[in-house]
């Protein structure tokens, strides 16, 4: 009985086209600058420094770099975003327990 | 795809700049409204309030308010940085709609130096809006 054979492997994702005149991926700049603005923390200044890289590592060739950088930098501002919001959330919360407790004990 | 199609994505497309554009103008309209110069109208920034030093971003309700009424140098007394931001905030939502809308907007990536610029004047604003020397002059 003849094995089946194994599915051929997927096909590997097609590198982002790079060269000349190919434009570098989003550094995601603008989600840098509005968590660096509306956040108030310093993860938002570290997406923006990977946001540069990005644009410099594209400049010098380095492609996967660029596409490392604009990750990372996308991930920074995600995770900015999130501590922002938990902070705020905590913020009200804690806002609201000390009016409920302020009301209870007057 | 059938022209029909082509024009449903386009739509399809535009929502999320539509949307952006409309919680921009909402947002924009309810600080016009509601003056964040006055106390108790918007509860303390966390950060100011567990850190006691302002942060980049401080006094940027009270430059959009100030911007909203037509005060320039008020808005820049309040945080320069948001001043400087918001058109090009405006200029990338453009960018963005345009792109979406499908046009082509074939522009120069900003060279890497002048972002480390950026990133390295917010740091420095940040700490100098909070030395006693400079702060009536960067402080909101």
């Amino acid at each position: 009985m003849s094995e089946i054979p194994p599915p051929p492997p997927p096909p590997a994702f097609p590198p982002p086209s790079p060269g000349v005149g190919g434009a570098p991926p989003a550094n995601n700049l603008v989600w840098g600058i509005l968590t660096t603005i509306l956040c108030c923390l310093p993860f938002g200044i570290v997406s923006i420094i990977k946001a540069a890289e990005v644009n410099g590592k594209w400049a010098s060739g380095d492609y996967a770099g660029a596409q490392a950088s604009a990750e990372a930098a996308k991930k920074w501002a995600i995770v900015s975003a999130i501590v922002a919001v938990g902070v705020w959330i905590l913020y009200f919360v804690f806002i609201v327990g000390l009016g409920v407790l302020s009301s209870t004990s007057s | 795809m059938t022209r029909s199609a082509v024009e449903t994505n386009r739509w399809t497309a535009l929502r999320a700049p539509a949307a952006v554009a409309a919680v921009a103008v909402v947002s924009v309209s309810y600080l016009a409204a509601v003056n964040p110069h006055e106390g108790g109208n918007y509860p303390t920034c966390p950060s100011l309030l567990l850190t006691g030093f302002y942060c980049p971003g401080c006094g940027s309700l009270r430059a959009i308010h100030d911007l909203a009424h037509g005060d320039v140098v008020g808005a820049l007394d309040m945080n320069i940085l948001a001043v400087i931001a918001i058109p090009w905030l405006v200029w990338r939502w453009y960018a963005w709609t345009a792109a979406a809308a499908g046009r082509t907007i074939t522009r120069k990536p900003a060279p890497a130096w002048a972002i480390y610029a950026l990133a390295g004047a917010i740091v420095v604003y940040w700490i100098a809006r909070n030395l006693p020397p400079l702060a009536p002059y960067l402080a909101p």
